[in-house]
C-alpha cells in the first residue's frame, strides 16, 4: 500500500529554484501583506495570483483540491461566525438576537479567503522545498540545526500521521466500529478507540525516531556538523528577494499613507 | 458461531494511483472451512486483495461475494461479524485500558448481551494465556504479547472467516507454534483461516492450501504440497520453499519421495528409502 511520507513534490520550475531562505521571505512577506488588508478584492486578487504561482510551480491539480478540500469549510465557517456574531451597519435580516448586515458578511468572507490564501502560501512553501533544503535555510538564517531539523521532522509527519489515521481507522472498523451515522459529541466519542490508538503510536513513534537520532550520532557534543548540500544565493534569488521586499515596502506604505485596502469593499 | 460463508472473488481490478493496477483480474473461490495462506513477494498486491474481503477496499472493476451476496453495500463494520481481520501491527488497534477491555471492544460493537461479551472475553484470554495480563494497559506490553492481544482482540469476535495479515512476524518459534496450533483448532471448528505470511516453514507445517500472489494475479491456488512442488513457478515469485523441501527434493532422484514438506516426513520417507520399502 502506497505510504505518503513527504509534502515535497519534486519539480522542474523556477519556484522550486528558488533558493529557500527565499521561500522562506516569500512565506513571511505573503503573511505580512495578508494580515495587512481587510479588502474582499484584494484577498480575491491574492488567491488568483497564488493559484497562478501553483500552476508555475508544476503543482498537480490533485495538491489544489487538497487545500480546498480541507481549509474550505474552516473558511466558510469562520465567514458565518463572523456574519452571526459580529454584525456591523444596517441589517438585511433580523431574528431573535441575530441580525445579518452585508458589511458583516463581506467581512466574514474577507476572514474566510484569507485562511485559504494563507494555506496556499504555506503549501507553495512546503511542496517546494525539501527537508535538507528547509533545515539548511533555517540553519543559514541562525536558528540551531535541533530546531530547523523539529520543525522539518514536524512537517514531514504530517502525510504519515494522516496515513496512520487511515490505517487505525480501518483496523478498528474491522472489530465493528462503526461512527458513520453519529454526529457532534456521539461521533468525537465513538471515534475514541481511533485518536487513542493514534496516541500510542505516535508516541511510539517518536521514542523510536529519537533512538534511532540518537544511535546515529545526533546531538552529539563537541561535534561540528558537516553539510552535504549547501545553499547559496544566484542572481535571480536576488532579484526575487528585492521585489519582495519592494512589494511589502509599498503595500505597508500605501496602508498606512492612503487607508490602501482596510475597507472591506472600497479599496480606498 | 455461523458456519463460514463461501467467499468468491470476480475479475477484481484495482489501483491505488491511476494506470497503475495492483489487482489485475483477479478471480478465485474460497471455500468455507478453508486454511489457505496468501504468499508472495512485497508489493505483490497479497494485503490489497485481503482487504476486499471485509470492505475495507472496494474494488474499482469486479466483485465481492459472500455466500453469492454481492458486499459492495455493506460497510465495514456490518461486514465485521462475518469477516475478522487481524492488521500487521498490533500498534494500530490497540487503544484499551486494560487487556480485558481491548479484547471486548469487538463483542460490545456487536451489542451482545453483557454476559456473552464476558464469556467470549475470558475465553479469549484463556485461549491465548493472556489472563494474567487482562488488567495490564495493553499498550505497555511486550511486542510479542502486544500481538497476542490484538489477535485474541478479533479471535473473540467468533467471525466465521479470520482473516490474519503476517501475524508470525516479531514472535519467537515457541510462540508462532502456539499461535499456529491455536489457529489450526479454529479451522477445524470450521472457521474459514485466509493468511499472509513470508515464513515458508509455517506454511509448510500448518497451513493446507496455500494461494501465490504475482504483480497482481493469482499465479496458483492448490495444496501447499502441490505449490511447494512447483518451484521454477516459486522461484519467479523469489519465494523459497524449506530448506526440509529443497533437500527432498533434490534426493528424489534417488527414490525419496517427492512433496515433502517437513522434517518428520522427510525422517519417514528417509526411513522408508533406507528400509526398501
Amino acid at each position: 500500500m502506497p505510504v505518503v511520507v513527504d509534502l515535497y513534490l519534486h519539480r522542474q520550475s523556477w519556484f522550486h529554484r528558488a533558493d529557500p531562505r527565499v521561500k522562506l521571505l516569500f512565506v513571511a512577506a505573503s503573511l505580512v501583506l495578508l494580515l495587512v488588508f481587510k479588502n474582499i478584492f484584494i484577498m480575491l486578487a491574492a488567491l488568483i495570483l497564488l493559484h497562478l504561482l501553483h500552476l508555475s510551480a508544476h503543482m498537480p491539480g490533485e495538491k489544489f483540491l487538497f487545500i480546498w478540500r480541507t481549509l474550505l469549510p474552516v473558511g466558510i465557517v469562520m465567514t458565518v461566525l463572523w456574519t452571526l456574531f459580529y454584525p456591523t451597519g444596517n441589517p438585511i435580516l433580523e431574528f431573535w438576537v441575530i441580525k445579518i448586515t452585508p458589511y458583516a458578511m463581506v467581512e466574514g468572507a474577507v476572514l474566510g479567503l484569507r485562511i485559504m490564501a494563507m494555506a496556499f502560501v504555506v503549501f507553495a512553501w512546503l511542496y517546494s522545498t525539501d527537508q535538507p533544503s528547509l533545515v539548511r535555510s533555517l540553519v543559514k538564517l541562525k536558528v540551531p540545526y535541533e530546531w530547523g531539523l523539529v520543525l522539518a521532522l514536524a512537517l514531514r509527519y504530517i502525510p504519515t500521521f494522516q496515513g496512520m489515521y487511515e490505517i487505525i481507522s480501518d483496523a478498528q472498523q474491522a472489530r465493528g466500529l462503526d461512527y458513520s451515522d453519529a454526529t457532534g459529541y456521539k461521533r468525537v466519542r465513538a471515534m475514541m478507540p481511533i485518536f487513542i490508538a493514534m496516541i500510542i503510536s505516535s508516541l511510539r513513534a517518536s521514542d523510536q525516531l529519537a533512538k534511532s537520532l540518537e544511535s546515529r550520532a545526533f546531538g552529539a557534543h563537541g561535534i561540528r556538523r558537516t553539510y552535504i548540500h549547501d545553499i547559496h544565493y544566484r542572481a535571480a534569488d536576488y532579484f526575487y528577494t528585492i521585489i519582495l521586499l519592494l512589494v511589502v515596502a509599498v503595500a505597508i506604505y500605501m496602508r498606512i499613507a492612503y487607508n490602501f485596502g482596510i475597507h472591506p469593499i472600497r479599496l480606498l | 458461531m455461523a458456519s463460514a460463508p463461501r467467499l468468491e472473488i470476480r475479475d477484481l481490478w484495482f489501483d491505488y494511483e491511476a494506470d497503475t493496477p495492483v489487482l489485475r483480474g483477479v478471480s478465485l473461490t474460497i471455500e468455507p472451512g478453508e486454511f489457505v495462506a496468501v504468499i508472495g513477494q512485497n508489493g505483490s498486491g497479497k494485503t490489497t486483495l485481503v482487504k476486499h474481503f471485509n470492505g475495507l477496499l472496494r474494488p474499482h472493476r469486479g466483485q465481492v461475494l459472500l455466500d453469492n451476496e454481492d458486499i459492495l453495500h455493506h460497510s465495514v463494520g456490518a461486514l465485521a461479524r462475518r469477516v475478522g481481520y487481524v492488521f500487521q501491527n498490533p500498534d494500530h488497534q490497540i487503544f484499551g485500558a486494560t487487556t480485558h477491555e481491548e479484547i471486548a471492544f469487538g463483542p460490545v460493537n456487536f451489542d451482545l448481551p453483557e454476559d456473552e461479551v464476558e464469556a467470549r472475553t475470558v475465553d479469549a484470554l484463556e485461549s491465548f494465556r493472556l489472563t494474567e495480563y487482562a488488567d495490564v494497559q495493553p499498550a505497555m506490553l511486550g511486542f510479542g504479547l502486544r500481538r497476542k492481544v490484538s489477535i485474541a482482540a478479533v479471535y473473540a469476535m467468533q467471525t466465521p472467516i479470520l482473516i490474519l495479515d503476517e501475524p508470525t512476524t516479531g514472535l519467537d518459534w515457541k510462540s508462532t507454534s502456539e499461535l499456529m496450533q491455536l489457529i489450526g483448532e479454529l479451522n477445524r471448528q470450521g472457521r474459514t483461516i485466509i493468511l499472509i505470511t513470508h515464513d515458508m516453514r509455517v506454511v509448510a507445517e500448518y497451513v493446507p492450501r496455500c494461494m501465490v500472489i504475482r504483480k497482481g494475479e493469482v499465479l496458483i491456488h492448490d495444496s501447499t504440497r502441490e505449490v511447494f512442488r512447483q518451484a521454477e513457478l516459486l522461484e519467479s515469485t523469489h519465494i523459497q520453499v524449506p530448506q526440509i523441501s529443497q533437500l527432498g527434493r533434490r534426493m528424489v532422484t534417488l527414490g525419496l519421495q517427492d512433496g515433502i514438506l517437513t522434517v518428520p516426513e522427510f525422517c519417514d520417507a528417509y526411513n522408508d528409502l533406507m528400509s526398501g520399502t
